[in-house]
């Protein structure tokens, strides 16, 4: 019974020991405030992808911190409020959705190209920082690929408290809302994905631009079907 | 010895204070004042042109501005750039007075601006940090008793500076610099006596007041 006890304890300081070198962070929903733009009048569908739901990252600094960031559907709710506040209308399909049933004039696919943070330890600062790379595809309303985006945000945050956690999580939303001002103020600039709400990109165009014959192809026989390959990574503006 | 043991808890509860010299010069480009109803709004600088102004320190300003009768109508900077969203992220935020012009021309920023009564910016830039450290202290603890012997000392240097904008004119109004240098000592025989220099809270008490006299006049401060 003694050695029972004994061991119950061990294992229980052996837990706080381990626990001391793994911190977990949970990122809340993000809200993106009203922004002072005017909206885009185009009819925009946006798929949000599967890791959109659920994205965690796990990293382990300088070989004796485990830290783990789980930003849950953040991101899926991050894109479905940030493209209702940038365009008249949005359709938000899902990872399985068919593009084929829904009509719009262009077709965002929004996903994470890379997500990295750094610590005070690894900074040699008080501040938490996180990077995140979106990669941002657009396609026009027959499924050639017009344009590829990527979004680099950055946010920092001041350590508080004694672990941290609360800090490297505001450094996330603050890299998200980045983010979203960037996506926000350049976009369009960035993708010409206005053009779009007059019609796809014309096969001419698609021709001088260089696009893959595999895309043109792909149109010829099943005009949506591109979407269900995706992340071709041509520019064609 | 109850005597002793007495001084010694004053000692432990209310540290006595380091040495702090100062020095706040400002530097006017226009006239200011605060009609009824408007107010400041305390930023930091971004953080994307390498400000590492700390978020305690904004805090500690705009409390400060506010505090007491003659106290400013503060707004909290996140409800200023919420409402502003997104033209004062770290991103997009002006850097300069020209850019505040044009973004003063964009549609809805000057209706919300007014909506919040937002007469004055304060950008803060700069930092606390410890300059220099030295001497030794040690600490030991046994089943009869503990305690520490040495001697330790650091020089902490706040160096802030505040540049104002007048959202009215789109003008800057002018900087006001501080630049605080305190020394805090932490002898010790048997029980430290903590003589800490509260450098950071003097620079943020000594620029919020000389902004105070800078925004509305010597009355104010």
């Amino acid at each position: 019974m003694i050695v029972t006890q004994q061991l119950k304890h061990s294992f229980i300081l052996i837990s706080l020991f381990a626990a001391g070198c793994a911190s977990n962070v949970t990122v809340d929903q993000p809200t993106i405030p009203t922004p002072h733009i005017e909206k885009l009048p185009m009819d925009v569908a946006i798929r949000i992808p599967a890791e959109f739901h659920n994205f965690v990252h796990e990293e382990n600094v300088l070989g004796k911190e485990t830290w783990t960031i789980n930003l849950g559907s953040a991101n899926a709710v991050f894109f479905t409020q940030l493209f209702g506040y940038m365009f008249e209308n949005v359709i938000v399909l899902g990872p399985n959705d068919n593009a084929l049933d829904y009509t719009f004039d262009a077709l965002v696919e929004p996903k994470i190209e890379g997500f990295e943070f750094s610590v005070p330890n690894q900074s040699k600062t008080d501040a938490f920082a996180v990077w995140i790379r979106y990669r941002m595809q657009v396609f026009d309303s027959a499924g050639n690929s017009a344009s590829t985006w990527t979004v680099s945000a950055y946010g920092k945050s001041q350590k508080e408290g004694l672990g941290g956690s609360k800090s490297l999580q505001r450094a996330a939303v603050l890299a998200m809302r980045d983010a979203a001002a960037l996506i926000l103020l350049q976009m369009n600039k960035a993708t010409k994905m206005a053009s779009l709400a007059d019609g796809p990109i014309s096969l001419e165009k698609l021709v001088s631009s260089g696009a893959t014959n595999n895309a043109i192809n792909e149109m010829d026989s099943t005009p949506v079907g591109i979407f269900a390959i995706g992340g071709i990574d041509e520019e064609t503006n | 010895m109850k005597k002793l043991t007495s001084i010694t808890a004053i000692f432990l509860v209310i540290p006595l204070s380091g040495c702090v010299t100062a020095t706040v010069e400002g530097d006017r480009e226009e006239t200011t004042g605060l009609l009824e109803g408007q107010s400041v709004v305390v930023m930091a600088k971004s953080y994307h042109q390498g400000n590492e102004t700390e978020a305690d320190y904004i805090s500690c300003v705009e409390k400060a501005l506010g505090r007491g009768s003659t106290g400013l109508k503060v707004i909290p900077n996140q409800l200023f750039i919420d409402n502003l969203f997104p033209w004062f992220e770290p991103r997009t935020a002006p850097a300069d007075t020209k850019g505040l012009v044009t973004l003063m021309e964009r549609p809805g920023v000057p209706a919300a601006v007014k909506r919040m009564g937002v007469r004055y910016i304060v950008w803060l830039d700069g930092g606390t940090e410890r300059v220099t450290q030295g001497g030794s202290l040690s600490c030991a603890a046994g089943p009869g008793g503990g305690g520490c012997f040495g001697f330790a000392w650091w020089q902490d240097d706040a160096d802030y500076e505040a540049s104002i904008w007048d959202l009215e004119d789109s003008e800057a109004a002018g900087t006001i610099t501080a630049d605080y240098t305190g020394t805090s000592f932490l002898p010790a025989l048997v029980v430290p006596i903590p003589l800490i220099a509260r450098t950071q809270s003097k620079a943020c008490g000594g620029l919020a007041k000389q902004l105070r006299t800078f925004i509305v006049g010597d009355g104010a401060a």
